[in-house]
């Protein structure tokens, strides 16, 4: 069922509008976000997202760390999905340096940073489900992401910053039964994609609510910069893994989900399809998983890259994250600026809200999916 | 009819006055030097609307004033309470010989275009003293919130805009934080 959109103006009809803040304590935030609504009656007027909460200020305190250093600020950007945030840092760096990461580690890179995907899409799922007010898959999908972080604390011993990624590899080369333990967590997961298919994708409630509801066509999805899958629901094919391929991703068999409408919907299920290609993804790895060093042989204890820029970009679970990086040959970073997928993502927002419903809000903002943390940085 | 690297850099180069190939580009892409704020606007057109450049990437500037000074950073408060030492960034940088320091802000803008999977940069440099560039808002919806936070980070006007405010540091930071010559000033939370 397609909401209504109406647009209300005319003389009179400032008398009866109402402001109300939506947060920045808000269960359905996902973080710290304002959202200063005008509604008149039922209908938004204005919305206007006010961010800044979380600013911490990493591109400033990264000019004066070293670059090692700044790998571990990488991690609390996206705070639900840290492995693309290293990795995309490492690799600006490594561009610097011209350092390539040995094969083995980019294998490595690419199982982490797609069971990461799997995570994150995980909490969207649940938390989106709380949204709109279906409060069980929330626990079935924290259930499956529980395992994703038991692999993590694994691997680096780490559950949510984990600081495993490195420029010229990554930290360490898997424990003994870390394979056997991720191919029985893939065989126990495949089918538990059906069940959230049945419980919360195709439940009429669930389907009412979001389908039709919050539309951002195509020209409007590109125009506003939206990136990952919200772009992708609105039918545009972008996908860094595919027009650029970094860690050897042109190497692996896999498809780009899109949506048709570009509805709230249709951003859900593109990333529950995302959930079924990174298995794909993470499966063929494994497969092809062969011994070898993980650390890219020359990297010095102390990195001063050649003065220079570089620009690299991933395909982060939120959509596609950006790292420019100036050296000026110094020991730290001269300047670095992220190019963060949530935070374009969340700026469309003060034009799409306004003509619907104040009811849709939730479910709209809720199918952005999010991350304050790396919006603000 | 397939697009090349090349050929953008070619035909912004044609059609842009005084354009040229930027001597520092971003490392393995297409990267343009703009002679002028004036030839922004332009540009931007041709790329938006004859070579199906409608994805705006990123915009944002660097400051090539010289090292970070380190006044910017809190340290004579909140002292570590474990050593008697006062909280310290872990690195101060140094001027690095040779590196090109300028009093300029050097403002970089990435282009893409999705079907043919190109990116271009364009850069720009204006002086550090009022620098003032025209908004792409008009053009791209998505300039919006990123050149607020050029201006909120650095202080770069964008001429144009129609809400060119603060939009990451809180209402009561004076400053702009990510310019090289940035220094605190003491704030409620510094106990004053």
């Amino acid at each position: 069922m397609a909401s209504e959109e109406l647009t209300v103006s005319g003389p009179g009809l400032e008398m009866d509008t109402m402001f109300i803040n939506m947060g920045p304590q808000h269960p359905s935030t996902h973080g710290v976000l304002r959202l200063g609504l005008t509604i008149s009656g039922e209908v938004i007027n204005k919305a206007v997202p006010d961010i800044g909460y979380l600013h911490r200020g990493t591109e400033k305190l990264m000019e004066t760390r070293s670059y090692q250093q700044c790998v571990v600020l990488t991690d609390r950007w996206d705070y639900c999905s840290a492995m693309p945030n290293n990795l995309v840092f490492c690799l600006a760096a490594e561009k610097l340096m011209a350092v390539q990461a040995p094969p083995r580690a980019q294998a490595l890179r690419v199982v982490m940073c797609e069971l990461n995907r799997i995570a994150s899409h995980l909490i969207f799922l649940g938390t989106y489900g709380i949204d709109i007010g279906a409060l069980t898959p929330f626990l079935y999908a924290f259930r499956e992401r529980e395992m994703i972080l038991d692999l993590y604390e694994m691997l680096c011993g780490a559950r949510l910053t984990y600081n495993y990624i490195r420029i010229g590899g990554v930290a360490a080369d898997l424990g003994e039964d870390w394979v056997a333990k991720c191919r029985e967590f893939l065989e126990y997961f495949k089918p538990r994609i059906d069940e959230y298919d049945t419980l919360l994708s195709f439940n009429p409630i669930f389907l009412a609510r979001t389908q039709g509801v919050g539309v951002i066509p195509r020209e409007s999805a590109v125009a506003w910069g939206l990136s990952g899958p919200n772009l992708r629901g609105s039918g545009v094919d972008y996908d860094a893994r595919k027009s650029e391929p970094y860690c050897g991703y042109e190497a692996y068999d896999f498809d780009v989900p899109l949506g048709q409408t570009g509805s709230c919907w249709d951003r859900y299920f593109c990333r529950v399809q995302e959930m079924r290609q990174s298995v794909r993804i993470v499966e063929a790895a494994l497969a092809k998983l062969a011994p070898g060093e993980v650390m890219a042989k020359g990297v010095p204890k102390i990195i001063k890259p050649p003065a220079g820029e570089a620009y690299a970009h991933v395909e982060a679970s939120r959509g596609d994250l950006g790292i420019y990086l100036a050296a000026d040959g110094g020991a730290a970073p001269y300047r670095l600026h992220v190019r963060a997928p949530s935070f374009l993502n969340l700026a469309i927002l003060q034009e799409m809200l306004v003509g619907r419903k104040v009811a849709d809000v939730i479910a709209v903002m809720g199918s952005l999916d999010i991350v304050l943390g790396e919006a603000v940085r | 009819m397939a697009l090349t690297k090349e050929e953008v850099t070619a035909k912004l180069l044609a059609r842009i006055p005084k354009a040229a190939a930027a001597a520092v580009p971003v490392r393995d892409y297409p990267t343009v030097r703009l002679a002028a704020a004036s030839d922004l606007l332009p540009a931007a057109r041709l790329l938006k609307d004859e070579m199906g450049f409608t994805y705006l990437e990123m915009v944002t500037a660097v400051d090539w004033l010289g090292p970070t000074s380190l006044a910017g950073f809190v340290s004579s408060r909140n002292p570590n309470p474990f050593t008697d030492q006062p909280a310290l960034p872990p690195l101060a940088p140094a001027a690095v010989a040779g590196a090109n320091y300028r009093p300029v802000f050097d403002l970089l803008w990435a282009f893409g275009n999705i079907p043919e999977r190109l990116k271009v940069f364009l850069r720009l440099e204006v002086p550090r003293q009022d620098a003032e560039v025209p908004s792409l808002t008009g053009l791209y919806p998505a300039a919006d919130w990123q050149e607020r936070e050029a201006f909120d980070l650095l202080g770069v006007r964008f001429t144009g805009h129609p809400n060119l405010a603060k939009i990451l540091t809180p209402d009561f930071l004076v400053g702009h934080p990510l310019r090289k010559d940035y220094e605190h000033q003491p704030d409620l939370y510094d106990g004053k």
